[in-house]
């Protein structure tokens, strides 16, 4: 596999697995914001 | 009136795994690798276009669909699209989304049912010396019964698996959302992405195969060789079906789902999530298993050819045959068949609730007579999909409920929405209680790109094999009773729920008249 297609695979893992990170910490930071209230 | 809506979500985190349950399936691990290889690395591209101008859209639009129809106390389509248009056809048009989940578990729940009986397979290593692809097809076809002489195709041993998953599936939605769907989900969607990681880490070291490397199976998906396929319509076809089955839009479990949520719960971050979850387990895991391990072993000719020879044949013919020939191959066999049934459970354990909740909601059976009702007929109507396999019963009802109806149901509500409701009160009602908010870019995509996309699509499908379908051409004269009998099947309950909407809507007219204000918390 050549050096591009290596980083269009890691670049999109990346960003898939951002948006995980970023979806799942809004929510539990939002639940805990919750129980803590 | 509130309806018998008692059910509903107990956590928050509970309804995104059931949702990205409903999402990840069979698709993500045998139809992807199967649509993706024959076009090399190019399908990406119509992939996530596709996702991010279709799919996500749409899934965002599902949820809202069903909290907003949820607050009347309705939760499916019917009710949902008679709150979006004041029209008597309205009710009528969301019959798909109840008919379609129904019909596709009736197969579903049987393919399914091999993954169960593949794991037990391989980890008493039944099929262990049949090192070839013919033979593994032999061994399928013995394991389904298809291989006698005669009408009809039994195995006992396919048909006592079938048992044991009907009978699980049914269990999980008699219990009914919270109790049932959102525990089998909390527990299954993590244990599945966990041996999806142990199977892809799995993969991803394995050693060279005769000079072939695994860069060269991940070549497969991501190296783009040939830009001028993206030319062809079949990859942008292939690409938005995948999108739409991936993500389980146009199959009305959505919005049965979110009809549970309150009007101030968020639907656009969890309706994110859900699609998030999804991609990882089908870009990043699913994408380094199937092709990679099989373009290793076979060669890129060979595993083209391979995957196209059917959404079953990488993951029940192919990867049978490797998991003989790599270290532990029992051991990760096993967990392969054990992932493929799991991501299949959290998918069919949804697709019967639309029809209970239609049953319970707009014609008020009572939980226990809605079960009871669901389950024989769709364990009757499951008999035939068994006994029948070999003459294409299952790839009938396929066709025309998981691709033709569901088209046309996503084209259907993407108009309604975006067109007839009005994306500007759509965008209001998506953004109640939102813990994010979209970029308006978004919402000139749902309103302009988003329904031209389906409509485009579904233009394309009426002039591609509708009409050979429709008229079976090609079809062996002895198999043409039995699809007559799918779609008899199919045209029975399409009237049974017409008939239904018909009664409801007659019968408690009240429930259905147009309510100004506020509407009812569920």
């Amino acid at each position: 596999m050549s050096l591009i297609s290596w980083c269009y695979m890691l670049l999109t893992w990346a960003a898939i697995i951002g948006l995980n990170v970023f979806c799942f910490s809004r929510i539990f930071a939002r639940r805990n914001g919750k129980k803590q209230e | 009136m509130k309806g018998s809506r008692s059910d509903g979500w107990a956590t928050r985190f509970g309804l995104i795994m059931a949702m990205a349950g409903n999402a990840v399936g069979l698709g993500n691990f045998l139809r992807f690798p199967g649509k993706a290889a024959p076009y090399g690395g190019a399908f990406m591209i119509p992939y996530f276009l596709t996702l991010v101008l279709v799919g996500i859209p749409l899934m965002w639009v599902e949820w809202t669909i069903g909290r907003h129809g949820g607050g009347f106390g309705h939760g499916t389509t019917p009710g949902m699209f008679h709150r979006l248009w004041k029209h008597p056809i309205s009710k009528y048009l969301g019959v798909f989304g109840v008919l379609i989940p129904a019909m596709v578990g009736v197969y579903y729940v049987y393919i399914e049912s091999w993954s169960l009986g593949y794991a037990w397979l391989t980890a008493t290593g039944q099929y262990w010396g049949q090192t070839s692809n013919d033979a593994m097809r032999g061994v399928f076809n013995h394991y389904l019964g298809v291989d006698h002489e005669g009408l009809i195709s039994f195995s006992p041993y396919a048909y006592i698996f079938f048992l044991i998953t009907f009978a699980i599936n049914i269990t999980v939605f008699a219990l009914g959302i919270s109790k049932g769907i959102e525990v089998v989900a909390k527990y299954c969607m993590p244990t599945l992405v966990v041996l999806g990681i142990v199977l892809m880490i799995r993969v991803l070291t394995l050693p060279p195969v005769d000079g072939r490397t695994i860069s060269d199976g991940l070549a497969q998906i991501w190296s783009v060789r040939d830009w001028s396929v993206l030319l062809k319509p079949d990859i942008w076809l292939a690409a938005a079906g995948q999108i739409f089955f991936t993500l389980s839009v146009g199959l009305g479990m959505i919005h049965t789902y979110a009809s549970y949520l309150r009007k101030h719960e968020d639907v656009v971050l969890s309706g994110l999530t859900a699609c998030a979850t999804n991609e990882l387990v089908e870009v990043v895991i699913g994408a380094s298993i199937a092709i990679p391990v099989a373009v290793l072993f076979f060669g890129v000719a060979q595993a083209q050819e391979i995957a196209r020879g059917g959404t079953f044949s990488i993951g029940f013919f192919a990867l049978p045959v490797i998991f003989q020939q790599m270290p532990g191959g029992q051991f990760f066999g096993t967990l392969w068949f054990l992932q493929l049934f799991l991501a299949g459970l959290t998918s069919s354990m949804a697709m019967f609730t639309p029809l209970l909740v239609f049953l319970e909601d707009e014609l008020q059976l009572s939980r226990r007579k809605g079960v009871l009702l669901v389950s024989t007929m769709v364990f009757v109507m499951m008999q035939p999909v068994v006994l029948f396999m070999k003459h294409g019963l299952v790839d009938e009802l396929d066709y025309w409920m998981g691709e033709a109806c569901l088209v046309l149901f996503v084209a259907i509500e993407s108009v309604v929405f975006a067109w007839i409701f009005g994306l500007r009160q759509g965008w209001e009602e998506m953004h109640q209680g939102a813990d994010i908010r979209l970029p308006k870019i978004f919402y000139y995509i749902m309103q302009w790109v988003t329904p031209t996309f389906v409509l485009v699509i579904v233009i394309w499908w009426l002039g591609g094999s509708f009409r050979d379908k429709l008229l079976m051409t090609g079809v062996p004269a002895e198999s043409k009773p039995f699809l007559w009998l799918a779609r008899a099947m199919m045209i029975g309950m399409l009237i049974f729920l017409l008939a239904g909407i018909r009664h409801a809507w007659r019968t408690h007219p009240k429930f259905f008249e147009v309510v100004e204000k506020e509407p009812i918390e569920p």
